[in-house]
């Protein structure tokens, strides 16, 4: 039994190299909240003409944040988000990823 | 020196029991001012973007949603969805030419002065319906926002008799390569009725670079019309343009109002990355927004538009862009100063109202501006209401104090209620009732 374990955890390193970082909800959620909800609006809900960012799945808001952290365009606001990106770290664009897919907004 | 200190503060203790006078007071004056308990509670939630309201003297507050349409509150908290933009559900009738897209949609509302009598309210929205062959490209005239005026219901659940008093109001219909280049941008929208029960309508620019200075066309242009449609007799803008107009040279402006002591109009516009602006209005005058190409010093821009230069899509100092295209052009003899210009930032100025009532202390008389703010290229976000005291020329400031509301949001509405309190949507989805409480 150790030793299928121990197989299994060998595997799943080398598939998914990105499990080295365990994503931090609660990271993505303070990072948001710096500057991120300033035109997506609480909890990425998407506001005025800012598209809705929350509940999407984690490997498509990641290839997102990374495509505009490489300067690509993606869209009519393009000018805005790659700056924004451009300062992510790898742990911060995971980190938001994980925190976006079940963001909810609850007003208070 | 400590003794002389000494017998000053025997002095003045001995001054503040002989005639009665606190000591806190003789220090500051903070003792007679009247600072005002200021608190913020919610009234509708779960709302799709709502842009502007309006209020009955009962309390009964009619709101209207960007992409959904027309709705009223009635003053026992029943909402009745009245008239809805195509493909909307829920709604007693549908505008089938109604239709939003990214800035534009279903916008200002308010009720005309005489409602009680004619039960007449106008609404602006975008619609497609007048459209005709001119929005092939983004260089042409392209007639898609209008101004409606409608009979509502003694029940308040529907509305009737729709006429469209202004049809003519510019429209981007195409995506261009400039920041917010979706179709829709800049339009403008709010509606406020002013003295004399004249309407007030507050235009955009439409990423057109002619559109301000142009006298024909009603994009970038702040109208005064009566309730048919037709120019307020005394409007005096210059020759050859449109007698609608009351004043041009503007960007986009989201904040009309009229200042109680003298009924001075202001508006509140959004700046290209640079200076939002409040204005006091001058019959005629000229704002002094022009984002032309190949004038003032400037060559070609992209897609003909100058409003984002010299460098439209990266971070530079906001008073270099300025001095490129500025908000207020000095070149222009017939300029309208403006009042405040948020300290060089281009944060998102939304609308304003004034704070009306006693209860609003200190406060009272100040101007509320809505204040949605991004943070582009190293400016602080800063999405805020500040409360301005404006001078009374209206020329100046004497100072601003930002709301204690104790949240952030993007301020999109702001309009004040029967009940002397400050009504504020937000792009989030709710409408906030703000109260003030005199301490006197």
């Amino acid at each position: 039994m150790l030793r299928f374990s121990s197989t299994l955890l060998v595997l799943t390193a080398l598939i998914s190299p990105q499990t080295a970082y365990s994503a931090d909800k609660a990271l993505g959620e303070i990072r948001y909240n710096e500057t991120c909800i300033n035109c997506h609006g609480p909890a990425g809900k998407g506001v005025a003409s800012y598209p809705k960012v929350s509940g999407q799945e984690i490997s498509y808001t990641t290839a997102k944040l990374e495509a505009y952290r490489k300067g690509i365009e993606q869209g009519s606001n393009s000018f805005l988000m790659i700056p924004m990106a451009k300062p992510l770290t790898d742990e911060e664009i995971a980190n938001l990823a994980v925190y976006l897919k079940d963001a909810k907004y609850v007003v208070e | 020196m400590k003794k002389i200190s000494s017998s000053f503060l025997s002095g003045a203790l001995a001054s503040a029991l002989i005639f009665g006078v606190p000591l806190a007071a003789q220090a500051d004056g903070h003792e007679g001012m009247d600072v005002p308990k200021i608190n913020a509670t919610i009234v509708l939630k779960g709302l799709e973007n709502p842009w502007d309201m309006a209020f009955l003297p009962d309390g009964t507050m009619f709101y209207t949603e960007k992409c959904k349409g027309l709705s009223v509150r009635t003053k026992d908290g029943t909402v009745n969805a009245l008239y809805g933009v195509k493909g909307s559900s829920g709604y007693a009738a549908t505008g089938d030419d109604l239709f939003c897209e990214a800035q534009a949609g279903v916008l200002g509302v308010v009720p005309d002065r005489h409602f009680a009598k004619n039960r007449i309210l106008y609404l602006y929205s975008s619609s497609m319906k007048y459209r005709g062959d001119g929005c092939k490209t983004n260089f042409e005239r392209c007639d898609g926002n209008i101004v409606m005026r409608f009979k509502v219901s003694d029940d308040l659940k529907s509305v009737s008799d729709r006429t469209d008093i202004v049809t003519d109001i510019q429209y981007k219909p195409f995506k261009s390569n400039q920041p917010f280049g979706d179709p829709g941008a800049h339009n403008g929208g709010r509606l406020r009725v002013g003295p004399g029960g004249y309407l007030w309508v507050a235009g955009g620019d439409r990423h057109r670079g002619v559109c301000p200075q142009d006298p024909a066309l009603l994009c970038g242009k702040v109208l005064r019309i009566d309730m048919d449609g037709k120019a307020h007799p005394d409007n005096n803008p210059p020759e050859g343009f449109d007698k609608r107009i009351y004043t041009y040279g503007h960007r986009n402006v989201q904040g009309i109002d009229f200042r109680p002591s003298d009924g001075k109009a202001f508006t509140a516009e959004h700046g290209p990355w640079h200076n939002d602006e409040i204005t006091a209005l001058v019959n005629g005058g000229n704002a002094g927004w022009d984002p032309a190409q190949n004038t003032g010093g400037r060559g070609e821009c992209p897609d003909e538009y100058c409003g984002y230069e010299p460098n439209q899509k990266e971070g530079m100092d906001p008073a270099v862009r300025a001095a490129y295209t500025p908000m207020s052009d000095t070149r222009f003899k017939d300029l309208m100063p403006a009042t405040w210009n948020n300290n060089g930032f281009s944060q998102g100025t939304g609308s304003a109202a004034f704070l009306k009532g006693s209860n609003w202390g200190i406060y009272e008389g100040r101007l509320a501006v809505g204040i949605m703010g991004i943070g582009f290229g190293g400016t602080p976000p800063g999405s805020r209401i500040d409360m301005i005291s404006i001078t009374p020329d209206g020329l100046g400031i004497n100072g601003i104090t930002r709301m204690p509301l104790g949240f952030s949001k993007r301020f999109r509405g702001l309009v004040m209620g029967p009940d002397n309190a400050l009504y504020v949507s937000v792009d989030a989805g709710e409408i906030y009732k703000v109260t003030a409480e005199s301490m006197k």
